[in-house]
C-alpha cells in the first residue's frame, strides 16, 4: 500500500511541476476569467445609455395612403409618440419627423441625406397593402441584418395598428398583457408530489450540461496523459526497473490515482477561479440579471453526478492505462487509444442529444451500459425521471465493471509492458499474459 | 543454503524454447558469470530469477526459498536496455526508485549522496537524466540498481559503453559489494571482466547449458593450443616443428604460435634457444574469449 502512495505521490509531483500542466491551467484561467468578466468589460465600451437609441426617420408628408384618416404619417407619429412613451433605459427607438414634399422621389433623397448627416440612423416608408387594409413597412438603413431595430418597429407597428382599429384603452391593455404560462415537471411513477419548477429545471439542464462536459474532458485528457505516461516509461526502459520494484498493480493505480488529483487539482484551481470572478462586484451585477439562482441545484442529482462522474473516470482510466502498457511507441498511442476515445464520444453525445428527450428507452437501455451509463444516468437524473433502484443497479454495473475491466488493464498492463516492437495483437496477448505470473 | 539456486529451469514461449533446463548456484560472496551469445536466454533467465516470468518447469529458490513478493525490496536489478526518466532531476528520481524498494527518504537521499560522492560526481544530484552524457547517465542508473544495497544483485551488461576508467570504477564497486556479501549474478560480452570477476560461469547456447562450472576447471577442460614465445633476436624455421600450426609476429614482439598439443612445445623452446636467448616462454592457457568462440561458435556450424 505505501507502494501505491509513493507512486501517487511521485505522479502527481511531476505532472504539476511540468510546464505543460502549468501553461494548460493558466490558459484556461486566462479564458474563464475572461469569460466571466465580458459583459462588464463590453458594457465599458457601450458608454452611456443614451448613445444607443436609434433615431429613424419618416417623412411627415406622404403621398400614397389607404384612407385619409389613417395616413402614413399618422402612423408615423403614432409610433413617435409610443417610442417616447417608454421608460427612457430600454428605448431602443426614437422616431425623428422630416418634412417632406409629397413627391416620393425627393422625399427619399431627402431621407439618405439626413443619414448621411448622421441626424438618422435610417428611415422607415410605408406601403399601403390591400390585402391587409395596413401599410407594408420597410426600413431602409446602412446596415446589414439590423434584426434588433426590425423587431422593434414590428412590435410598435403591431400596436399603433390598433389605434387605426378605434379601440378604448380598456381593450387594448386586455389584449397586450402577456398570458403567464409555466411548467411544472413531475414523477409520475414515484408518485412524489415534488415537481420541478421551471427554474429549478433550467439549474438542473445546465448542471447536467456542465457535468457532461468535465466527464468529457477530463476522461480525454487524463486518460491520453495517463496512456501516454504508460507508455513513455516502457519506450524510456525504465519500466524494467519499476516492475522490479513495485507490484503492477500497485503501479498502474497508483498512476492513476496520482493523475486523478491532478485532474481534481486542476478542476479545484477552475471553480476558485470562478468563484473569485463571480465575486467582484462589477460582475455580480451583471449576472446577477441572468436569474441563476444555485439553491435550485437538487441535491440528489449532485450526488448522482459525483458518483458517476468518479465510477466512469477509474473506468476508462484503467483502460487507457492497459493501451498505453501494449504499445511501445508514443507515435502508436494516438491510434490505439481511439477506440477508447469514440466509445466516450458515443456516451458524451447520447447524453447531450437526449438532454431534451430523456425518458426514451434508448436512454433507459443505456443508462445501464457500463461505457455509456456515466453520461446517460447523470441526463436522466437532472432533467428524466429515474427510480433510485436504476441508478443503484447501474452503479452496481459500473463498480462490478471496474472491478473486472481493472483486474484484466492490471493483466494486460503486467504482460504489455515487457513486450516490445509491434504491438500485439489480441492473440499474442493472451499467449504471452499465461507466461507471466501475477 | 545457497541464497540464488536455479534448477533446471525451462521456459517456453509458444513452441520456441526460450530456455532448457539450466540450473546454476550462487553464493553469498560470489559473482556468478552468465554467458552467451544474443538471443542464448541470458534475459530470459535472469527475468525468471526476477520473479517477473514464471518458468514452466523447475524451481527457483531464494535462501531455500520460492519466490515471494518480499524478494523484490532484496534485489537490484541493472537492465541491458538502460531507462530513466528523462525530465526528473537524478535526486527525485533515484530516492523515488529507492523508496519502492522499502527504504524511507532521508535514508535514500543519504545513500545518493554517498554514492555519487564516491562516483565523483555530486553536482548531478540536481540535474536533470537528459543533460548528463550517455556514460554518466550510465553510472546513475547503477547507482539506482544499489542504492538500496540489495543483497541479490543482477547485472546485465553493466559496463557497456563506459570509458576505461569508468569501467574500473564500476568494476571495483562490484568487487566491493562481492566482498562485502552481496550474490552477484553477471551477464557480458566481455569475457576479461568475466575472467576477473567471475569464480562460476554457465555459457549458454541455444536455450542450453553448453559449458558450465568454475572457470580454472573449465580452462582446464580445454587443450593449451598456444605458446607466446619471446626472443633476443629473430628465430627463424618455427613453421617447419613438428605440431607447429601456425606462427604469429606479433606488433609487441615475440611469437605467437599455435600447436596441436602441449608436447610440441618443448621441440619449440628448443629450436628457439639453439637460435637465440629466450626472454619468455609460455605454454598459455585458453582465454575465455576462445572457450566461449569455440563452444558457440562451433555448434554454429
Amino acid at each position: 500500500m505505501s507502494d501505491f502512495w509513493t507512486v501517487t505521490g511521485f505522479t502527481f509531483r511531476n505532472k504539476t511541476k511540468g510546464k505543460a500542466f502549468i501553461v494548460t491551467t493558466l490558459i484556461l484561467v486566462i479564458i474563464l476569467s475572461l469569460v466571466i468578466n465580458l459583459p462588464y468589460i463590453i458594457s465599458l465600451f457601450k458608454g452611456d445609455g443614451g448613445a444607443d437609441v436609434k433615431n429613424v426617420g419618416y417623412v411627415s408628408v406622404q403621398s400614397e395612403s389607404i384612407e385619409s384618416k389613417v395616413t402614413p404619417t399618422l402612423v408615423g407619429a403614432w409610433l413617435k409618440e409610443y417610442y417616447a412613451s417608454q421608460p427612457e433605459d430600454s428605448r431602443k427607438l426614437a422616431m425623428v419627423a422630416i418634412e417632406g414634399s409629397g413627391d416620393a422621389a425627393a422625399d427619399e433623397a431627402t431621407l439618405k441625406k439626413a443619414i448621411a448627416d448622421g441626424s438618422i440612423d435610417g428611415y422607415l416608408q410605408l406601403k399601403p397593402n390591400a390585402t391587409t387594409g395596413f401599410y407594408d413597412a420597410i426600413y431602409n438603413s446602412e446596415k446589414m441584418m439590423d434584426n434588433s431595430a426590425t423587431e422593434e418597429l414590428r412590435t410598435g407597428l403591431q400596436i399603433v395598428k390598433s389605434n387605426a382599429a378605434g379601440l378604448t384603452d380598456e381593450q387594448k391593455k386586455l389584449l397586450y398583457t402577456p398570458v403567464e404560462v409555466s411548467a411544472l415537471q413531475i414523477n409520475a411513477g414515484s408518485g412524489e408530489g415534488s415537481g420541478r419548477t421551471a427554474t429549478q429545471q433550467g439549474v438542473n439542464m445546465g448542471l447536467v450540461y456542465a457535468m457532461l462536459f468535465l466527464l468529457f474532458m477530463t476522461i480525454m485528457a487524463t486518460g491520453t496523459v495517463i496512456a501516454s505516461e504508460v507508455t513513455t516509461e516502457k519506450s524510456s526502459r525504465i519500466m524494467e526497473v519499476l516492475i522490479t520494484s513495485v507490484s503492477p498493480l500497485n503501479s498502474m493505480f497508483g498512476k492513476i490515482f496520482g493523475m486523478f488529483l491532478v485532474g481534481l487539482l486542476q478542476i479545484a484551481i477552475y471553480i476558485g477561479v470562478v468563484i473569485i470572478n463571480v465575486n467582484i462586484p462589477t460582475n455580480t451585477e451583471a449576472l446577477g440579471n441572468l436569474n441563476i439562482n444555485l439553491s435550485d441545484v437538487s441535491y440528489d442529482l449532485l450526488i448522482v453526478s459525483l458518483l458517476f462522474y468518479l465510477t466512469g473516470f477509474f473506468l476508462y482510466a484503467t483502460l487507457y492505462a492497459a493501451v498505453g502498457s501494449i504499445v511501445s511507441r508514443t507515435e502508436d498511442l494516438g491510434q490505439a487509444v481511439m477506440p477508447l476515445t469514440f466509445l466516450s464520444l458515443a456516451g458524451f453525445y447520447l447524453g447531450m442529444f437526449n438532454l431534451t428527450n430523456p425518458d426514451s428507452m434508448l436512454v433507459k437501455v443505456t443508462s445501464f451500459i457500463p461505457f455509456l451509463s456515466p453520461y446517460v444516468m447523470v441526463v436522466r437524473t437532472g432533467v428524466g425521471s429515474v427510480e433510485y433502484w436504476e441508478i443503484g443497479v447501474s452503479l452496481l454495473i459500473m463498480l462490478v465493471s471496474i472491478y473486472l475491466l481493472g483486474w484484466l488493464s492490471a493483466k494486460i498492463y503486467r504482460t504489455g509492458v515487457l513486450m516490445y516492437g509491434k504491438r500485439p495483437t489480441i492473440k499474442e496477448l493472451r499467449k504471452a499474459m499465461k507466461a507471466y505470473k501475477f | 543454503m545457497k541464497p540464488l539456486v536455479v534448477d533446471r529451469v525451462v521456459k517456453q514461449y509458444g513452441d520456441k524454447t526460450a530456455v532448457n533446463g539450466i540450473s546454476l548456484e550462487v553464493d553469498r560472496g560470489e559473482i556468478y558469470g552468465l554467458l552467451g551469445a544474443n538471443g542464448a536466454g541470458k534475459t530470459t533467465t535472469m527475468r525468471m530469477v526476477l520473479g517477473l516470468i514464471f518458468p514452466d518447469e523447475g524451481q527457483i529458490l531464494y535462501d531455500g526459498k520460492p519466490y515471494a513478493k518480499e524478494q523484490l525490496q532484496r534485489i537490484g536489478y541493472l537492465p541491458e536496455e538502460r531507462g530513466l526518466y528523462p525530465k526528473v532531476k537524478v535526486s527525485e528520481q533515484l530516492v523515488y526508485l529507492a523508496r519502492l524498494k522499502g527504504m524511507t527518504a532521508s535514508a535514500a537521499d543519504k545513500s545518493l549522496k554517498n554514492w555519487l560522492e564516491r562516483f565523483n560526481v555530486p553536482e548531478y544530484y540536481d540535474k536533470r537524466v537528459e543533460e548528463l552524457s550517455k556514460g554518466n547517465q550510465q553510472k546513475i542508473q547503477f547507482i539506482a540498481t544499489i542504492i538500496h544495497s540489495p543483497q541479490l544483485l543482477i547485472l546485465d551488461e553493466a559496463f557497456s559503453g563506459l570509458d576505461p576508467v569508468n569501467v574500473e570504477l564500476l568494476k571495483s564497486t562490484v568487487k566491493e559489494l562481492r566482498d562485502n556479501g552481496s550474490t552477484i549474478l553477471f551477464s557480458t560480452h566481455r569475457m576479461e571482466h568475466v575472467e576477473e570477476l567471475c569464480r562460476n560461469i554457465t555459457i549458454l547456447h541455444r536455450s542450453n547449458e553448453q559449458v558450465k562450472g568454475s572457470l580454472k576447471e573449465i580452462k582446464g577442460r580445454f587443450p593449451r593450443e598456444r605458446v607466446r614465445l619471446t626472443a633476443e633476436s629473430e628465430i627463424t624455421g618455427l613453421e617447419e616443428l613438428p605440431g607447429v600450426l601456425g606462427v604469429k609476429l606479433l606488433e609487441q614482439g615475440g611469437y605467437e604460435i599455435r600447436i596441436a598439443d602441449e608436447a610440441s612445445g618443448r621441440g619449440i623452446l628448443h629450436h628457439a634457444m639453439s637460435q637465440s636467448e629466450i626472454s619468455r616462454f609460455e605454454i598459455m592457457e585458453p582465454t575465455l574469449n576462445e572457450i566461449f568462440i569455440k563452444t558457440v561458435g562451433e555448434s554454429h556450424e
